[in-house]
């Protein structure tokens, strides 16, 4: 698998300021402000809103030539002091560029001199995500985020007068042993973040979620459209992550970040790289069982047994599938090793970065590539597995194709589909097979 | 250092007083929330529709992978202009320069896509690491056989209209007037300068402009192929179609090869004839003019005919336009042949002429926008609770949330609205959107109030 051409052609990936937004949108009350010239946050705001059908709050600086020259630090201060008094968000949340990662912009001293200078902003948290746009793609750029999240907001001094952590304004020992944190990576819908937390809830416990974009980004009418996130994981609920009985992370990719929590607050963590599948679902739902020390849902076990029911009646169909699958390394490991483990032929697994490509393993041969590559290698295979750009691809092989990742703009309900746990694996092949036949 | 801005006539544009005008000589304020794009995006949005040629994008994935292939410009031939290609510098680049990188991929560009030509994009990060793209082009030049031409275009220079200016420059310097062959006019043939071809647009006017006899030569730039661009200068006459944007080139096609330009617009059936009319006067044909007065006549009966039913369905509704460019003005008028009143308007991206001539078109009592942020948006359609809201993609999912009808009349639309026939697209979308069921059931008060269960 060498690839000697210096060029990406029809690129899969998105640039990490996107997955940076993306975090970003699911924690409530947050303004995005992106570091860098206007263009990059326009084409964000496209991007991201043609995939969820939602208007996406995200912020510049508006860098202009002269701070190319002179350098963004002032841009970044006003950036931050203009947002805070004209959008009054409950938390700014920066991320960098290129163009600002390039001439060393240092957010962090920016930031102090800002508060030196405004200490009337002391109270407002400012989370600072460092996110070029020359290392990796929108699964890194989240990645960050979520960690900066994790760092700079659970330890950010809170006035709890102000905020009541709950109706009765604290936790008792009893919800100690309820929380459990969540780390969904940015390959999960909100779709499938709403069935993770329903997963979990049915063991008795009460989810963290961070972040929760299956109360912001979810498409529904009731919100305002307003300039700062609405829904999503509540300020407060950063602070409590200290009570959590256990961590679970979703994605290789949010490991560290599991991690970083486990290290702080010494609470256990469990990574799972995917939830789209048999065992992995099992797995996952052992694991609950085990945490709670409760018995596995009546429920789940329902779902899991039709699972199997379909397995068996499309055993066939299911192992006749050649699959071409280009996608970030997060969902492509999902839905790859979910069309393994039913007895489908991965033709050309192609992940748009470097990032986790080799601590999983899949019995083919994962590569790096674009969607330009996909294009001469899957002309053996049955089925594409790509975003909506690959319907250029897909036009030329005249073969079908089964929209995932981002941006997916020409198929209805995307953001609200659910791949995960033993219906949403069962609804994955249903589609897979639909798009065959 | 990167581009002459005062070589793109901009440095000496005065500030409009006025309200809510585009301020094409203020800066966006950091943190304020402004939608702006960057002169990368302007530069692509006029050169991208040229269909046969590789357009390349020297720069992280930011420049192009969020946005590649992402606006509705349709083409009848070579898909080649939808294929996004980018050198996708990475970090190892941002430290030792991306030259070698890009010399390579323009190499391997021509080899495999065999293109008429390859435009390379500067962006923000390929300039500040000092990458010099011109001298890379030159030298690839050399060694291909097809024109590479560099388009310096860092989004840092600024939003969307220096963009198109620096498109304008470069069509200007490196494209038109380089085809082989004699320069003599070809007569009735005219270019439509900013006409991108988003949803098929041109296609709607060209059968219009072939019943009258009128060779269409280029639209620079849609649906528009490199070999063409290259003979744009034999054309009669420019017809300037989107906003002043392209201004300069036209300015310089006027100066280097005679060709006069006028402006016009194919948005609404006054517009459409009016241009056909004022291309047949600046064609000075006499017997064309003769020609074109009696068709117009005719279309618009015909068009006015098939509207009637969509117009009594819609009078008198009230709308808030949000748009730029040329559909600044030119909506103005097509929204008031269906009946339709504006409450208010406002603009990004336009020029203040095409501001200025929205707002003599409007009725006074209309609002200006001024504060074109989200915000700025969401508060006056809370004010006025318009039936309608035309405007761009952009603000689609923020009208929503008001439970408004909306329509979309930029680039993201999948139907053309352009010349007679666009007309009648745009009365029946309009129609069907106004007086879709569905804005009812969004504001339906569930549950419903005790006194109405009653009922
Ligand atoms: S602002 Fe600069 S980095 Fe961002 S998209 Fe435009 S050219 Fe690229």
């Amino acid at each position: 698998m060498t690839n000697t051409r210096h060029y990406e052609g029809n690129p899969q990936k998105n640039s990490p300021a996107l997955g940076a937004t993306l975090a970003y949108l699911g924690v409530n009350g947050l303004l995005a402000l992106l570091h860098g010239s206007q263009g990059c946050s326009s084409f964000i705001r496209l991007q991201l809103s043609r995939h969820y059908k939602e208007p996406i709050p995200l912020n510049s600086t508006a860098l202009l030539e002269d701070s190319v020259i002179f350098g963004g630090w002032e841009h970044l201060k006003k950036g931050i002091a203009v947002a805070a008094d004209k959008y009054k968000p409950q938390i700014i949340g920066v991320m960098s560029t290129g163009l600002t990662e390039t001439f060393g912009d240092d957010m962090v001293s920016a930031l102090s001199s800002l508060r030196s200078e405004r200490p009337d902003l002391d109270d407002l948290p400012v989370v600072l995500a460092s996110t070029p746009d020359y290392i990796g793609s929108m699964q890194e750029g989240y990645q960050r985020t979520v960690e900066a999240l994790i760092t700079t907001l659970a330890e950010h001094p809170t006035k709890t007068s102000e905020q009541p952590v709950s109706n009765s304004g604290a936790y008792s020992i009893e919800d100690h042993d309820l929380t459990i944190a969540l780390l969904p990576g940015c390959h999960l819908t909100p779709g499938d973040v709403d069935e993770l937390k329903e997963i979990i809830r049915q063991f008795g416990f009460r989810p963290i979620t961070i972040p929760d974009l299956s109360i912001s980004l979810d498409g529904h009418a009731e919100l305002e459209a307003a300039p700062v996130v609405q829904g999503g994981t509540l300020l407060e609920d950063f602070r409590r992550l200290a009570n959590a009985k256990a961590c679970l992370s979703f994605g290789l990719s949010m490991e560290k970040s599991g991690e970083i929590l486990k290290r702080t607050y010494e609470i256990p963590h469990f990574n799972f790289p995917s939830l789209t599948g048999l065992n992995v679902t099992d797995a996952f739902v052992l694991t609950l069982a085990k945490i709670s020390g409760k018995p596995i849902p009546e429920k789940l076990l329902r779902q899991r047994s039709r699972l199997l029911d379909t397995l068996a009646d499309y055993h066939d169909q299911l192992g006749g599938l050649k699959i071409a699958i280009a996608l970030e390394m997060d969902l492509l490991y999902s839905l790859a090793s979910c069309l393994v483990e039913v007895g489908s032929e991965i033709m050309v697994a192609l992940a748009a970065s470097q990032a986790g490509i080799h601590k999983l393993s899949l019995p083919i041969p994962i590569g790096v590539g674009d969607l330009e590559t996909l294009e001469e290698r899957a002309g053996k295979s049955t089925l594409i597995i790509a975003n909506s750009n690959g319907r250029q691809a897909a036009g030329l092989l005249k073969l079908p194709h089964l929209r995932a990742g981002l941006p997916v703009f020409d198929r209805a309900g995307y953001p609200q589909k659910c791949w995960i746990g033993y219906e949403g694996t069962q609804q994955f092949l249903f589609d897979t097979l639909n798009s065959v036949s | 250092m990167f581009t002459n801005l005062t070589k793109l006539d901009l440095k000496d544009k005065q500030c409009m007083s006025d309200a809510g005008s585009p301020k094409l000589c203020m800066k966006a304020l950091p943190g304020e929330g402004a939608e702006r794009s960057c002169a990368y995006d302007g530069a692509r949005v006029v050169l991208m529709p040229i269909t046969d040629v590789a357009h390349l994008v020297h720069g992280p994935i930011a420049c192009a992978g969020n946005s590649w292939d992402n606006r509705g410009a349709r083409s009848s031939g070579s898909q080649l202009f939808r294929r996004g290609l980018t050198t996708d510098i990475m970090e190892n680049d941002v430290i030792y320069g991306g030259e070698k990188k890009l010399k390579e991929s323009i190499l391997e560009i021509a080899l495999r896509h065999n293109p008429k030509a390859i435009f390379v994009y500067a962006t923000c990060v390929s300039s500040l690491i000092g990458d010099d793209v011109d001298k890379i082009c030159k030298e690839a030049e050399v060694e291909l056989t097809i024109p590479v031409i560099a388009v310096n275009c860092p989004g840092f220079l600024g939003d969307k209209n220096i963009g198109n200016r620096i498109a304008g420059e470069v069509l200007f310097d490196r494209v038109i007037g380089t085809a082989e062959g004699p320069n003599e006019k070809i007569p009735l043939s005219i270019n439509l300068i900013g006409e991108y071809n988003i949803a098929g647009d041109i296609w709607g006017v060209i059968p219009d402009l072939k019943n009258l006899g009128i060779t269409l030569q280029t639209a620079i730039t849609g649906d528009a192929k490199f070999d063409d661009i290259r003979s744009a200068h034999k054309a009669s006459l420019n017809v300037l179609i989107c906003s002043k944007s392209l201004t300069n080139l036209v300015r310089k096609m006027e100066i280097s090869y005679g060709i006069p330009f006028m402006e016009g617009s194919f948005y609404g059936i006054h517009d459409t004839s009016e241009t056909l009319v004022n291309i047949a006067k600046a064609l000075g044909d006499p017997d064309l003019l003769e020609r074109t007065l009696v068709y117009v006549r005719k279309k618009e009966d015909e068009t006015r005919k098939i509207i009637a039913g969509y117009k009594t369905l819609l009078e008198n509704k009230q709308a808030i336009l949000f748009t730029g460019g040329v559909k600044t003005w030119s909506m103005v008028s097509t929204l008031a042949e269906l009946g339709i009143n504006i409450l208010a308007g406002g603009t990004q991206n336009s020029t203040p002429e095409d501001f200025q001539r929205m707002k003599e078109l409007m009725d006074p009592s209309a609002q200006i926008i001024e504060d074109t942020s989200s915000a700025g948006f969401l508060k006056i359609i809370a004010e006025k609770k318009p039936d309608l809201i035309v405007a761009g993609g952009k603000t689609k999912y923020l009208a929503h949330k008001t439970r408004t009808p909306f329509l979309d009349i930029n680039h993201g639309r999948k139907l053309p609205y352009a010349g007679y026939q666009g007309m009648v697209t745009f009365a029946e979308t309009l129609t069907r959107t106004v007086l879709s069921p569905v804005w009812g059931l969004l504001k339906q008060e569930f549950p419903p109030k005790e006194s109405e269960q009653d009922d």
